[in-house]
């Protein structure tokens, strides 16, 4: 009970000082220098998949590192635009990384978050350098690798595109603040446990977090149906769907 | 997005500097904010930072914009650290009937991590404003950072304000048509945007695509050329680390 009081204080004291709640990177200075080195290390191997990937790919396909880098521009922007939250009365930005994990497989994606996480860093103090290997690990590795598991596993499962979707974008987003609140208990700790702090700042972000992540899986189902409807060619040239799947 | 476009003057000496020497000061740096166990260092560097990026010519409200996210998570892990942390206490409050305690040594260690945030986004805003986007992904291509990497980079960098004015356009149509006059309807409405702004990207890159094609694009992009380093620039900014390493250390 003390708890929930205290992240209710918490919350409350977060939404007097900002009327508009940004995505929650860790900002740059947070973590301590051991820990900003080894998050880095942890995302290294995704990296290098992801640009092997790219590699393999762009060498049939000439346009495939350009549209790797219009996807980037576009999380980018979603993850700039404020939508908003009701139950915190506050607008708050999506990740936006489930979807291009849908669109281009998750190891790209990775890429696609770390240049979107890299400006977003540079430009609007948004996350940063000594926390970039962090924040790629949730918002890149955690959020994309979450989005696509959870897309493809809802059509192996028979759901719909609105249905599988919306889940995407539900657990990439509630992944990444997962991983977040995970990467900054095990920074901020100090001599405290782990999981108490853990914890605690899940709770304290959880009346932000929860309907924002309802509110990305709406957009990344609006998203995926758009793309149906209008260019189903893309989804099957990014091997979302099958050609038979899709009455072009 | 204005908060995007650049703001450095650069006819600044600042922004004259080589890229790769700015970009190698400010990691250093960094390192040594992190590492450092006390407030005199960042509290130091932040000093120096804000009296540059206002002699850049900055304006406030541009610094405070950047500032906004980075003072808010401060405040919190300040009031996380004041109220979770620490075994000396400070005070004691009753709150409906909730006791709530906040400890000394957690708050000094929340106002610790709080100086190193300050601090550090001090260093990195005032390298963003110094360093043209052009130049800074020249010095990553310097540093040996992966080619397909820097090369995603340019793309996206050079389409962001592109698709930001495709977005806008998007979006105040879909406002003219009270697109977001209620909940439902906004999360409609920014679903379509987003997958308008997809379409668009694919539909940029096949054009863009063609036309590096037409110029000779074999599937790799050339980088800006780099200058040697300048004599007095890498001995300037070795005094400068030198002395802020002494002051780390002390």
């Amino acid at each position: 009970m003390r708890y929930v009081f205290m992240a209710l204080l918490l919350v409350s004291c977060h939404l007097s000082l900002v009327s508009d709640a940004h995505a929650m990177h860790i900002s740059e200075g947070i973590l301590p220098f051991n820990w900003a080195v080894a998050w880095f290390l942890v995302v290294l191997p995704f990296m290098a998949f992801g640009l092997y990937q790219l590699k393999k790919l762009s060498k049939d396909d000439l346009s495939f590192k350009p549209l790797v880098g219009l996807m980037a521009a576009v999380v980018f922007i979603i993850s700039c635009m404020p939508i908003p939250v009701p139950t915190a009365g506050t607008c708050s930005h999506p990740c936006g990384t489930g979807i291009s994990g849908i669109l281009l497989g998750p190891a790209i994606s990775t890429l696609v978050g770390a240049v979107a996480l890299l400006i977003q860093a540079l430009f609007l103090s948004h996350g940063g350098l000594s926390t970039w290997g962090a924040n790629i690990l949730s918002m890149g590795v955690v959020g994309s690798f979450a989005g696509y598991i959870t897309f493809r596993t809802m059509r192996a499962l028979k759901a719909n595109l609105l249905i599988a979707g919306f889940m995407a974008g539900l657990f990439a987003d509630w992944a990444t603040y997962a991983s977040t609140a995970a990467e900054l208990a095990a920074g901020i700790r100090g001599d405290s446990d782990f999981l108490p702090l853990f914890g605690k700042i899940l709770l304290a972000f959880i009346p932000t977090q929860l309907p924002l992540g309802i509110l990305e899986g709406a957009m990344t189902a609006g998203m995926v149906v758009l793309l149906y409807k209008k260019r189903p060619d893309l989804l099957v040239k990014m091997r979302v769907l099958k050609p038979e799947e899709v009455a072009i | 997005m204005h908060v995007l476009t650049e703001h450095s003057r650069i006819d600044h000496a600042l922004a004259r500097i080589d890229a790769r020497v700015k970009i190698l000061s400010a990691l250093v740096i960094l390192a040594m904010i992190l590492s450092y166990r006390g407030f005199a260092f960042p509290g130091l560097v932040t000093l120096i930072c804000l009296i540059l990026t206002f002699g850049m010519g900055v304006r406030l409200r541009v610094l405070l914009l950047r500032y906004s996210e980075p003072l808010f998570i401060a405040a919190v892990i300040i009031a996380v650290k004041l109220l979770f942390a620490g075994k000396d206490p400070m005070f004691s409050a009753q709150f409906m009937g909730i006791a709530i305690n906040g400890y000394r040594d957690g708050f000094l260690e929340g106002l610790q991590i709080a100086n190193r945030i300050v601090s550090a986004v001090s260093l990195i805003a005032l390298l963003g404003f110094s360093t043209p986007f052009a130049e800074f992904i020249a010095g990553l291509s310097w540093f040996r950072v992966p080619k397909g990497f820097v090369e995603i980079l340019m793309f996206a960098y050079r389409y962001i304000f592109v698709l930001f004015d495709d977005a806008q356009v998007i979006y105040q149509a879909q406002k003219n048509r009270l697109g977001y006059s209620t909940l439902r309807r906004g999360l409609s409405s920014f679903g379509t945007l987003a997958g308008s702004l997809t379409i668009k990207a694919f539909d940029h890159s096949q054009s863009t695509t063609v036309a590096m094609m037409q110029r000779g694009y074999d599937g790799t992009m050339p980088m800006l050329k780099h200058k040697p380093f300048r004599l007095h620039e890498v001995a300037m900014t070795m005094v400068l680390l030198i002395c802020l390493g002494v002051l780390w250390k002390i």
